[in-house]
Parts: C-alpha cells; structure tokens; sequence
C-alpha cells in the first residue's frame, strides 16, 4: 500500500494533514477501508413497515433498495440489475411486489430473486440461471430500530461495532421506554465538502456553535445564548463532557440542554420531565443525568445527529470533494403525536435544508475542504489539541471521556480510528489491535486527580 | 366493458378569472414584493406583504411513483418551511443581528416571476393566485445556484394593498443544490 497514513495521521500529537480533505487517492481508499467494511446507516425500521415497503438509500456511492420481507425481516440489495447494470427502483419510497428493469424488463421480486426475464425461453434457450442472478444482497442489522448494512461479510456485529457508544445511546434507545424511531421523508442537499469535515464535527466541535452560529444564538434565547459570541466567562467545565470510544463513534453532551434550541418546548419539556425519572430508574444516575442533555454525535464513519434538537443525517460522500445530506427527525416512540409534531417542527427550523442553525455551516466545510486546491495549502496540518491530557478513562464509564462539552476528546478517537482502520488489511488486522487502542489515554489519571478534588 | 376514461382538468373555473385591472394590481404588487426581498428590506416585508395569520409552507416532495396511492403532504408533515408570523420574524431577526457571517459580504439574490394567474374566491376580499419563481442566487466569487419554484398563495385585499395569508412554495429539485433555502419567496 502506497500511502503513508502514518505521516497523514499523527495521533500522539493530535495533528492531522490538510490532504485527507482533499486527495482523491485517500478518497479511493476510504471507500475500500472505510466504507467497505462499516456499518452504515439505511433507514428506520419504522419507515418500512409492512410487507413490500421500500426505501432507497446509500451505502457511500453504492445506490441500495431496502426491503421488508414477507417475513417480517428487512432486506437490502444494491440497486443495481444483474444484466448490465441499471438501477432497478427510482422512488424514494414506496410499497411493491416486485421490482423491474427499465432496460430489457427483468423482475424482481422483494427478496431480490429473478423471477421473470422477457423473451427467456426463445432468446435464452433454457441456458439463463435466473438463482444466480439475484440482487447482490448486503448484510442487514439493526440497532434497537435503526437499521445499518455492511458490505463485510467478516465485520463484527453492528452492537459490537457500537461497542460502548451503544451503551451511551441507549440512555434514550431503551431507557426512555418504547425507543426512538425516525420520522421521514428524508430532507436531502448537496454540500461541496469532504464528509470528514460534518462528521468530525458533530463527532466534537461545541467550540464552533458560539460563534459560527452567533446571529441565531443571540435571537433564540434559552440555555444556550449564553454561549453566542464565545463568552469567556461561560463555566465550561460543569456543563457537559465529551465522549470517545472503541471504533471511533463519539460525542459532546451538554448537561439539561436537550431542548434548548427549540423555540415551541412546551410539549417536549413536559415529555423530557415525565420520561427523566424512569430513566433512572431503569439505567441509574450515570446515564439518567445524561438523558436530558444536549448530544452532539458521531457513528465512524458518517452518520451524525443530535439529540435534544433531534436532527439526524447521513453525510454521504459523492467523490472527495461533496456529500449528500439525508436528515430525518429523531423521535421517541412513546411521544404522543401532537409531541411527535412539535419536535419535527422545530429540528427541521434549526437543522433543515433552511435551517436557522444549519444555514451558518456550510460555507465553512466547503472552505476548509477546498482550500486545499492549493498545492501549497495541501502540504499543511490541522490541529486538535483542545483539552489534551484533560481526559481518560473514567469510573463510571466504560469508554474515554473527555473533560467539558468544548473540548477535541472526540476528534482524536475519531481520527485515531481512522487511522487505525486505513491502516489494516481486513478486520481480523483490527481486533488485535482490541487490547491497546485506547493506550495513548491509558495511563491518564486526569479522571482520578478531578474526581477526588470535587 | 371498457372504462370510461377520466380527463383530468384544473380545479380553477376559467370564470373565476380576474378582469385585466386586478390582475396589474397583484401582478405590480407581487414585483414590488420581490424587490423588497431583493434589498433586504425583510421587516418591510413582513410588516406591509404578510398577513398575521400566514402559513408560509414549503413541503418536502418525495419522488413517487405515478401509482403510489399515499396522500399528498400535509403541515404535519416534514416541510423545509412550515411558518407562522412570528417564526417568519424570528428568521429575520437572525439576518439582522449582523452575525451571520455567510452573510458578509453580502449574497444577491433575484427573483424572475412568470405564469402569473389570479382567481377570485368565495370570499370578497381574497384572491387565489399561481405563479412560477425562478431563484437566482449568486455568491462570494463563483458560487451560482438556481431554483425553481411553483407558488400557490392565499392573498388578502388589506387598505390599499394586498396581504398573503397563505403561501406554499414547491421546489422541483428533490435534490437542494446550495448551502441552504434560507431565503424569502
């Protein structure tokens, strides 16, 4: 392998090189290493509920079709036919007992199999194997609803791969009750950026809201105001940490900020304090305390959301230089409609194609992805040294936790793994790596030291 | 037993046409509007071309198929745009706190309306009207972006003039090509 992720990647200084952004080979091989054996999110169990249901998604530029099954389980194939190539569904969604091709009308039923060829018998001879012309199917879980595919056949479980992540996200996944489901159609735009530059930051950057969305800050009001303008006086310490953990997922919580960035609450403040109690009671303080937080989050590679503001997204890349941005609003099942309603309502005000938030961001991923059109540009690094050392292992944790909301925790474990997995051949090279890939925070006794001052 | 076969034709009867006077007055209204949008002049805006009562909606539109027998888009559903007043203003007001920095220098947006048709109602002082926007969005050195637009609006007769008090804006793309729909149409 030709290139040095090594010198792209240094992750005991916390640098990174500016050509990840950029190089179109690095790109090449993100897809192989990155894409081609994670998880990846398709849809929500919720939006295909009956038999014959479909949607369509991407798994990075792999066009797929999401199926529920006759028996009850969900199926996804590349959307693509096994003649000569073309795509066999053009819907966004939609309910069918078959799909065809428009090129020559080859049909397939929902489970992918090739059930009906034009002109078979005299063009064919009898010599066509329809078996072996299914729908490349590709590996489906699902996480408490959500539900990912995976093109590695060796990959472990997507609960594995969520590792210690899943056991954070399940402070509302099962503590609030029934779980949390998505409501759709999917809002979609493209973005002339590199897909590290969103992940990276809803992975950790609470840094940027102060000031890159400054104008809406300052009209909204509420919890967060405090921060428009980067106020120096802000206790950043005591309002939330941040998160990394095993293959890179991570995120900043923001202590009792869930619903700070919506304007109509009334509903969802009611929900969030009903809901606070059992969550306790189901999972204990630790993640009780989190549950009406703020989080900001990152599943390695390019799934974000946030929870409180309840946007979700799937940052998928279209060539090294622009993605395309699906988002959903995150709710939680045993919200009633009228709540359900509410919350849609004000995530897509914030987090929309038209967002009050989200309209601040994308000049700055563009720019920072296409400054690197400079040779000279290229050749540089960026930074994520904010709060080194001021992190580690953790009590009550199971993963690294980074000391206040505001912080770079997240970016390194992200980039950490990032490296790590461009690095490796399959996953079988990955998990030896199971014992020591927090060792860069291992012997950091920040934790111990902060705890015992308190 | 053949089936007799449904031509489908506009909602719109042709006697609810408007005489060529009113249609001026909403058309010159409706070009005052855009360029009161095109200076920036939002709380004018609001204030003398929005009714207290709007609904400004524009609801994300699925690719279907011709067969799909699932209902259109309600406000209940996912919308780019899903306004009331004071949300209207609450988007103005984060234009003009001066922090919006995508915003400085600032972009030029301009407005191509055509297909301007306006129907009278059941109610006196309220006309129906369609029309086609077509946005053009230019920015810093390159950026260009172009959107296209179908308008349905509720418009009111108030004083001299006229206010919307329902407007819903289909976008084309399903596909957004810019770095957000913030702005007015």
């Amino acid at each position: 392998m030709s290139i040095d992720i090594d010198a792209l990647i240094d992750v005991e200084n916390s640098t990174q090189k500016k050509r990840i952004f950029w190089d179109p080979e690095i790109y090449e091989l993100e897809l192989e290493r990155i894409f081609g054996r994670s998880w990846l999110f398709l849809t929500h169990e919720c939006l295909i509920p009956k038999y014959g249901d479909f949607v369509t998604a991407s798994m990075a530029e792999d066009p797929i079709v999401v199926v529920r099954q006759k028996d009850g389980s969900v199926a996804a194939f590349i959307n693509t036919c096994s003649h000569r190539g073309n795509a066999v569904c053009h819907a966004d969604s939609g309910n069918c007992r078959a799909f065809v091709c428009n090129y020559h009308g080859w049909v397939y039923d929902t489970a992918g199999e090739l059930v009906e060829v034009p002109l078979e018998q005299r063009c064919y001879h009898g010599n066509l194997d329809k078996e072996k012309l299914t729908l490349p199917k590709i590996r489906v879980e699902s996480y408490r609803g959500f539900l990912f595919g995976n093109f590695d056949t060796q990959a472990p479980s997507l609960e594995d791969y969520l590792g210690d992540m899943g056991w954070l996200l399940d402070t509302f996944m099962i503590g609030a009750g029934e779980g949390m489901e998505l409501l759709g159609p999917p809002m979609k735009s493209r973005l002339s950026c590199n897909w590290k530059v969103p992940s990276e930051n809803f992975v950790g950057d609470a840094y940027h809201v102060g000031w890159t969305h400054a104008g809406a800050l300052r009209v909204l009001g509420g919890e967060l105001s405090a921060l428009a303008g980067l106020n120096e006086n802000l206790p950043l310490d005591d309002l939330g940490l941040q998160f990394t953990t095993r293959y890179g997922h991570g995120c900043g919580v923001i202590h009792h900020a869930a619903p700070s960035l919506h304007v109509k609450r009334q509903r969802y403040d009611h929900f969030l304090k009903e809901t606070a109690p059992r969550v306790k009671e189901k999972l204990g303080d630790v993640r009780g305390d989190l549950f009406d937080g703020h989080w900001n989050c990152t599943l390695f590679p390019n799934c974000s959301f946030l929870v409180g503001t309840q946007t979700f997204k799937v940052w998928h890349p279209r060539g090294p230089h622009e993605i395309e941005v699906w988002t959903w609003t995150l709710v939680h099942k045993s919200m009633d409609e009228e709540t359900k309603r509410e919350v849609q309502r004000e995530a897509i005000r914030t987090f929309g194609t038209a967002g009050t938030f989200e309209s601040d961001d994308g000049e700055n991923m563009m720019e920072c992805t296409y400054g690197n059109r400079g040779w000279r540009n290229r050749q540089g690094s960026m930074n994520s040294t904010m709060g080194e050392g001021y992190e580690g292992p953790h009590p009550d944790f199971p993963c690294i936790v980074g000391s206040s909301f505001v912080g770079e925790t997240s970016y390194r474990g992200f980039y950490r793994y990032y490296a790590e997995t461009l690095k490796a051949r399959d996953w079988k090279a990955i998990r030896e790596n199971d014992d020591r890939w927090d060792e860069i925070w291992r012997g950091n006794d920040f934790w111990q030291r902060q705890l015992a001052a308190d | 037993m053949r089936q007799k076969h449904k031509i489908s034709t506009l909602p719109e009867a042709r006697t609810q046409q408007v005489d060529s006077s009113i249609f001026y007055e909403v058309q010159q209204h409706y070009h005052r509007e855009f360029r009161t949008l095109q200076h920036e002049n939002y709380e004018d805006w609001l204030h003398n071309y929005v009714s207290e009562d709007i609904h400004y909606w524009m609801p994300v539109l699925e690719q279907r198929l011709r067969k799909d027998k699932r209902r259109q888009p309600t406000p209940d559903d996912a919308a780019i745009f899903n306004e009331d007043y004071l949300e209207l203003k609450q988007r103005i007001d984060r234009l003009n706190t001066g922090a919006v920095w995508m915003e400085d220098p600032p972009s030029r947006i301009r407005y191509f309306m055509t297909n301007l048709e306006v129907y009278t109602t059941d109610k006196q002082d309220e006309l129906e009207t369609f029309c086609n926007v077509m946005v053009i969005r230019n920015r810093r050195q390159v950026e260009s972006s172009q959107h296209s637009i179908g308008r349905e609006d509720l418009l009111k007769r108030e004083g001299s003039g006229f206010r919307v008090l329902k407007r819903k804006l289909l976008i084309d793309a399903r596909v957004t090509q810019d770095k957000n729909l913030y702005f007015f149409s």
